[in-house]
């Protein structure tokens, strides 16, 4: 379903990634790991260009995304992304978030927005919240709500960048569950995370990034069990100790 | 405009054009109304033009707290316009804009204390006097100051531009202070920061009235008459003339003489209580200064964000403008911009722009400038994870900053905001210099209605305080509310 090829990406002289090339298959569940500073953030956001390639080539369902007469609008509408730090509109209530994109983007009706936007609070279990504020909510709550706002606009395929990394240890939990589920559930997902345990139960794959290059890209119990690549190790050495 | 030779009691026409061009504090008139000459004839009607701020010849009289034009030109006028079988209508106007509303013929004829020269003569006509005035020394009752020899060494006060300044300059060692009013003047030698002041004997015996502590003298050899003007070649000269005449005969005159300057009680009342029935009036102000306040500070809010827009903008020299803009308003004091948009608007354009578009198009430029750097500073101020997670949703730029980032910025500059709000309701005071009838104008037109200084401007320093009280008020209000959403 998606394609990377030969991705680079500089931020003026400093080189971020060098030459990238895999593939998300649909219904994959992929993890991107690796040592801060690696590049995989910035691999990422490339995906759904909130940066843009400084070369190759990134295909989704065979259309060139990169390409300068590509709608970007409609490719990040379809590729949405949930942040580290939720990003959740401050001034707009929970279930107004949720419906806002689906109304002004996609030209959903209030009605339509909203039973999506309820069905989807529902399932993040949080129902009870829709009309209050974010900043009544607690992290593990806003992840959630993020979650569902970005599942709102319906997506094909969606990104996590650090998705529990900003949040106290007792709420990772249920913002896991969510993702879990929303995984079986058959979603496209590429997630950049610091959870081992989370990516070796819920991935189909592991991408190991290291300086800006794909070091390793094999299935969980491979890269978990028997690394390839030394810098895989020290990194698995460290996070699972 | 015309330089205009120097010989009325007012501000000289060249000195308004000097003080239009540098933008100098100055006060007076409203802008003449145009009139439908083809109705005004078809209806044997008379336009008389004049500037109603001269008491008692003709002045604004508020004290039943309505605004009514009256005074001893007034009187004259209506009983001429009688005798000859019109109807009278009066045009208020700026002094200066008299004799260009008589050569462009909106007027019929000016009363308005127009002082008869011979220079006047070359461009205009003139009717006979019909009033002599002479000048006079103002001054404390024990100064000892009564003659021309006595004031040697001593500071005396004119008005600037007016013909006394004139006279005052030829007082052997005297030294020479000008200010914009008269009751400014007079301000000045209650204080004794002026010795003495050369007024004309109508003002001189009104300020007497009002101020015991002071006496006139007549300034010998100073005799000057108003008369009546008229565009070059006017056939009401000879009608006019005549039917003066015959009110100097059946002494009409003498009783008009009676009914406006002799009938002057002494005052028994205090100030406060001799404005009271004025301070309606006056107040009438305050929906004219919140009109200028609110109507300014929507457009220059429009034209804040649009300012602000283009200063995060990707192309540089839509930045570039928008500093360029920021820049000069902030850099200009408003009351040069406004008079300069005031009085160069009709030269350039020929639109005879209003004072109160000239007000609102000045506060909203300038408080534009303001507004788009307190905006962009907002801007910048809300958290860059929301353009990033509106942009990965797909959301265009545009509804991103007008839903998104903008409602949020304005929040970060609320208080900012209430600020400018208040600034500009105090700022608009300015536009009672171009004659705009908003609270401080409307205490100046009443101070020289009841020659009293302090009084008026006392009532609207309370008013405008009050107004912002509350409007600090509810803009507390509003933050709260606002911080609850989030």
């Amino acid at each position: 379903m998606l394609k990377v090829d030969d991705l680079h990406k500089s931020f003026g002289t400093l080189k971020v990634l060098s030459g990238i090339t895999t593939q998300v298959d649909q219904g994959e569940v992929v993890a991107i790991l690796g040592p801060s500073g690696s590049g995989k953030s910035t691999f990422l956001r490339c995906l759904n260009l909130l940066e843009q390639p400084t070369s190759g080539n990134i295909y989704f369902k065979d259309v060139r995304i990169n390409d300068p007469q590509c709608n970007i609008l409609k490719t990040r509408a379809n590729i949405v992304m949930v942040f580290q730090h939720f990003n959740l509109f401050p001034h707009l209530t929970v279930l107004q978030n949720i419906t806002y994109a689906p109304m002004k983007v996609k030209g959903l009706s209030k009605e339509q927005a909203r039973s999506i936007g309820i069905d989807l609070l529902e399932k993040v279990d949080l129902a009870e919240k829709a009309d209050v504020y974010p900043s009544r909510l607690s992290g593990g709550q806003k992840q959630r709500v993020a979650i569902a706002r970005a599942l709102a606009m319906q997506p094909e395929m969606v990104l996590f960048d650090e998705p529990t990394s900003a949040l106290d240890p007792e709420m990772v939990k249920e913002v896991l569950e969510v993702m879990q589920s929303l995984a079986q559930s058959g979603m496209t997902m590429a997630i950049v995370t610091h959870e081992m345990g989370f990516a070796r139960k819920v991935a189909n794959r592991i991408l190991f990034l290291n300086d800006g290059v794909l070091a390793e890209d094999t299935t969980p119990q491979e890269f978990f069990t028997n690394p390839q690549c030394d810098r895989a190790k020290i990194f698995l050495d460290k996070m699972l100790k | 405009m015309i330089t205009w030779e120097l010989s009325r009691r007012r501000r000289q026409f060249f000195w308004m054009a000097a003080l239009t061009c540098l933008g100098v504090l100055f006060f007076n008139g409203f802008f003449g109304q145009s009139v439908d000459r083809a109705i005004a004839q078809s209806s044997k009607t008379l336009t008389m033009g004049t500037s109603a701020d001269y008491k008692p010849f003709e002045f604004h009289d508020t004290s039943s707290g309505q605004d009514k034009i009256v005074g001893y030109d007034i009187d004259v006028a209506e009983r001429i316009a009688k005798d000859l079988g019109f109807e009278l209508k009066i045009n208020d106007m700026d002094f200066n804009g008299l004799i260009p509303a008589l050569q462009s013929k909106r007027v019929d004829f000016v009363m308005s204390g127009v002082t008869l020269t011979a220079e006047r003569k070359k461009s205009i006509d003139f009717s006979d006097i019909y009033y002599i005035v002479q000048n006079t020394i103002l001054a404390k009752k024990d100064s000892g100051l009564t003659t021309e020899a006595s004031l040697n060494g001593k500071i005396v006060g004119t008005q600037l531009g007016s013909v006394q300044q004139k006279v005052a300059k030829k007082i052997p060692g005297a030294k020479l202070e000008t200010r914009n009013k008269i009751s400014e003047l007079i301000q000045e030698l209650n204080a004794g920061r002026i010795d003495a002041v050369i007024v004309e004997d109508v003002s001189a015996k009104s300020y007497v009235n009002i101020n015991p502590n002071l006496q006139f003298s007549v300034l010998q050899g100073n005799e000057e008459g108003y008369a009546i003007a008229f565009p070059k070649g006017s056939n009401l000269v000879q009608p006019f003339n005549r039917a003066i005449a015959t009110m100097k005969q059946d002494g009409t005159l003498k009783q008009l003489d009676q009914k406006w300057f002799s009938a002057q009680a002494k005052p028994t009342q205090s100030g406060f209580q001799r404005i009271l029935p004025s301070i309606p009036y006056i107040l009438g102000g305050i929906p004219v200064t919140l009109a200028f306040t609110f109507v300014s500070l929507f457009f220059g809010v429009i034209l804040a964000v649009i300012l602000a827009m283009c200063k995060i903008s990707a192309i540089a020299p839509l930045r570039w403008l928008a500093n360029a803009y920021t820049s000069v308003f902030r850099g200009v004091p408003l009351i040069v911009t406004l008079t300069l948009i005031y009085y160069a608007t009709p030269q350039l354009t020929g639109y005879k722009i209003e004072p109160f578009q000239a007000g609102v198009l000045t506060f909203a430029l300038n408080s534009g400038a303001y507004v788009s750097e307190t905006l962009r500073a907002g801007i910048v101020a809300v958290d860059k994870g929301q353009q990033e997670a509106a942009m990965s949703l797909g959301v265009p730029y545009r509804l991103m900053m007008s839903d998104i980032i903008l409602p949020q910025a304005f929040k970060n500059i609320l208080p900012a905001l209430a600020n400018e709000f208040i600034n500009l309701l105090k700022d608009s005071a300015l536009v009672s210099t171009i004659g705009a009838a908003d609270l401080l104008r409307r205490a100046t037109v009443v101070g020289a209605e009841t020659y009293l200084y302090f009084q008026p401007l006392i009532i609207v320093a309370i008013a405008y305080y009050l107004m912002i009280i509350l409007l600090t008020f509810g803009t507390s209000i509003l933050e709260k509310r606002l911080q609850k959403s989030a």
